[in-house]
């Protein structure tokens, strides 16, 4: 794993994302970007569909990622990085195509785009960074809204929220990992395998990227939002390769329901919870059950 | 050139499509099956499969993902083809736009196909007349030599640094696109010399990290639009240059931007596109033999708009008839409302009538545009 001081020291020498971009103070997307770009040395070709990520990098002139971008049609990210990967490919392999989504264009208007790049096996790293709603457009419901939780569109529902790295994993997906911006050495490491160990196929990575925007959370606390989303066993982090899942190593402890904090704890951070019905509570540990079932289903021997 | 030989095959308007782009040999084709657009698809992929063609062949999900790859690959600086038809333009109708206006030279061949619903797989021009201000330039073609042709031309012209911009090739969809008629072939040697290896003007690449399609204000983004409209009028030069520099070199002559056959001094005119345009001019024959001087006035390149040709071409007639295969609802067939205000333009005071036939794949027969003509011409 890569080192504290090791990463601070990559991430002085490159900027990803330069100071002063658009993103709201605390804002997780904007951590993520940073560490992942910081993995991808150099090489990365953004496709970026409309999101918060579309709004952050600012006006054409001086703008603030350090990369290039194409900003791509809501649904079209993926099919758009098929393109560029086609012909890169040929015409120069050292460029790395990725697809930086949020959940609304990864879970809702672009899944259908997503499968067929995944299952058409493309080179591209697939980040879908999870901000739980549509943030872009003021928060609205997202199929990735997990239960209970307040949006402009919905006053908590009860549905299990959409998980798309699951989808990926059972898609056959060569690599899938789940990552969170508040375990920013898991996230690098993550991206610099996917980078550099399964070059040639479809990866995708799920960040957790806490909005204090739109969860109504104080935007210190973006960091331990995300770290409880961990230890509360909201969040299991694990790589998946070839459908094989193995915990990562920070988390790993979480897979034991005795060793994880309380929900409600988290969830009093977040003025998205703030009043939340006893059955939507109920709804969401529901939830946080079965994807560890899923994990554990798919755990490798 | 008159000594080379070059094949000639019996082909249907669909064969000639894929046998221009296999000449073409992009560097990416992504294509998604629609009747009676789908046999260009599988000649294709076809083709890529059995070695004959080394282009990308993405089998994509969607069309919407069709021209969204084309979108990436074009912005990678490579060269994209795709094809589709009716519903399929429409599905691909975002991403066409943003073709369009991303300034990404392509080439689509769209075969004609009315919408739904009321289900038809025939030919009416409703799909492409629907994506007119896209941005696109837009060739419609009358027979299958022509297509071939300007399939041909249209990557010439859109790759161009002085157009830069995505072309539709439009075929009339079972007419021609099913229809086998003898097509001459360029050799592979004469469309590399005519057509040379796509100079992008930029692509993206993270040597020189930059953002395309960036929020814009309102005075970038009014650049940006002026930008295409001068680049659309300066089309208009390049597709007769590059229409006569192809007559030149292989004998054939399309036109350029409006095509006219029958007599000089024809008193009326029949201004109409396609394989419409093709029927009328038999019936401008058998008009002109019966007394009323007619000739044909052939819209080949619809976008950009040969506002000032056209006007010159109707004020030698007394009275012309449009003829429409698509309707804008609550107003009138595209072609007259478009030919009607180029005449106030160039202050032309010819009779325009507008009227509209062979929607939905109606059949079109030279009698019934004679029995059209007429009517309306005595009606005038
Ligand atoms: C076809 C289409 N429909 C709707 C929109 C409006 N829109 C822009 S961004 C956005 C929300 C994006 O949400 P998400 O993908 O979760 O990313 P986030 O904004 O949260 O970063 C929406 C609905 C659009 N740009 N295109
Ligand atoms: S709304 Fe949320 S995700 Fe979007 S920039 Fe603000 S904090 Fe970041």
């Amino acid at each position: 794993m890569v080192k504290l001081k090791e990463l601070i020291e990559i991430e002085a020498t490159y900027v990803g994302n330069m100071k002063g971009n658009l993103a709201c103070a605390g804002c997780g997307l904007n951590l993520a970007l940073r560490h992942a770009l910081a993995a991808l040395d150099q090489h990365a070709l953004l496709v970026v569909p409309a999101c918060c990520t579309s709004v952050i990098q600012g006006f054409g002139e001086g703008y603030g990622i350090n990369a290039p971008v194409f900003n791509s049609a809501f649904a079209a990210s993926p099919a758009v990085a098929s393109g560029f990967a086609r012909v890169y490919k040929k015409k120069d392999p050292s460029v790395q195509v990725v697809v930086w989504a949020g959940d609304g264009g990864t879970a809702d208007i672009g899944l259908a785009t997503l499968s067929g790049a995944a299952e058409r096996d493309e080179d591209i790293i697939y980040v879908m960074y999870n901000n739980e709603a549509y943030q872009n457009t003021g928060d609205q419901k997202s199929g990735a809204t997990p239960p209970g939780a307040v949006t402009t569109t919905s006053s908590g529902e009860k549905r299990p929220s959409k998980s798309v790295s699951r989808l990926m994993i059972t898609h056959g997906v060569k690599y899938v990992a789940t990552a969170n911006t508040a375990y920013p050495l898991d996230l690098y490491d993550k991206m610099k395998r996917a980078y550099e160990e399964f070059r040639g196929h479809f990866r995708f990575i799920e960040i957790y990227a806490p909005c204090p925007a739109g969860w109504n959370v104080d935007p210190r606390y973006t960091a331990k939002v995300g770290k409880l989303a961990v230890e509360t066993g909201y969040w299991p982090l694990y790589e998946a390769v070839d459908g094989k899942i193995t915990l990562s190593r920070q988390g790993r402890r979480f897979l034991d329901p005795e060793k994880r904090k309380s929900l409600e704890d988290w969830l009093a951070l977040q003025g998205r919870f703030k009043k939340i019905k006893p059955e939507f509570l109920e709804a969401l540990r529901q939830d946080i059950d079965h994807s560890w079932e899923f994990v554990k289903k798919h755990m490798a021997e | 050139m008159a000594t080379t030989q070059r094949q000639i095959d019996l082909l249907t308007g669909n064969e000639a499509v894929s046998a221009a782009v296999k000449q073409i040999r992009p560097d990416v084709i992504a294509v998604y099956p629609i009747t009676p657009s789908t046999h260009i698809a599988e000649m294709l992929a076809q083709a890529v499969d059995a070695g004959e063609l080394d282009s990308e062949f993405v089998k994509v999900e969607s069309e919407h993902s069709a021209m969204a790859t084309c979108i990436g690959a074009v912005a990678a600086g490579g060269r994209a083809f795709t094809a589709t038809a009716s519903q399929g333009l429409l599905y691909m109708a975002e991403n066409i736009f943003w073709a369009g206006y991303g300034r990404l030279p392509m080439v689509a061949a769209v075969v004609n196909r009315a919408l739904a619903p009321g289900w038809s797989i025939w030919v009416d021009h409703q799909d492409t007349m629907a994506m007119r201000d896209a941005g696109w330039g837009q060739f419609y073609v009358k027979n299958n030599q022509e297509a071939y042709d300007t399939v041909i031309q249209a990557y010439k012209i859109a790759e161009d640094h002085n157009v830069y911009f995505p072309f539709m090739v439009a075929l009339d969809g079972f007419v021609l696109s099913h229809t086998a008629s003898p097509v001459e072939f360029l050799t592979q040697e004469e469309v590399e010399e005519f057509v040379p290896p796509f100079n992008p003007l930029f692509r993206l690449h993270p040597s020189e990290p930059m953002s395309f399609g960036a929020i814009s204000k309102p005075d970038e983004y009014i650049a940006m639009r002026e930008d295409l409209m001068k680049s659309m009028e300066r089309a208009k030069k390049v597709i007769q240059d590059v229409n006569i520099e192809f007559a030149k070199k292989f004998g054939r002559d399309w036109g350029g931007l409006i095509e006219v056959v029958g007599p000089e001094d024809a008193e009326i005119g029949i201004v109409t596109m396609s394989t419409l345009a093709e029927e009328a001019e038999v019936a401008a024959e058998q008009l002109t033999k019966e007394g009323m001087s007619t000739s044909v006035t052939r819209i080949r390149s619809f976008r950009p708009f040969p506002g000032e040709e056209l006007a010159k071409q109707i004020s030698k007639y007394d009275i012309a008839i449009v003829i429409d295969r698509a309707i804008s609802f609550g107003n009138a067939g595209q072609i007259y409302i478009e030919t009607n205000s180029a005449l106030r333009d160039y202050d032309v005071d010819t009779k325009l009538i507008g009227t509209v036939m062979g929607i939905g794949g109606q059949d079109i027969a030279y009698g019934d545009i004679i029995e059209r003509v007429k009517n309306l011409t005595k009606k005038a």
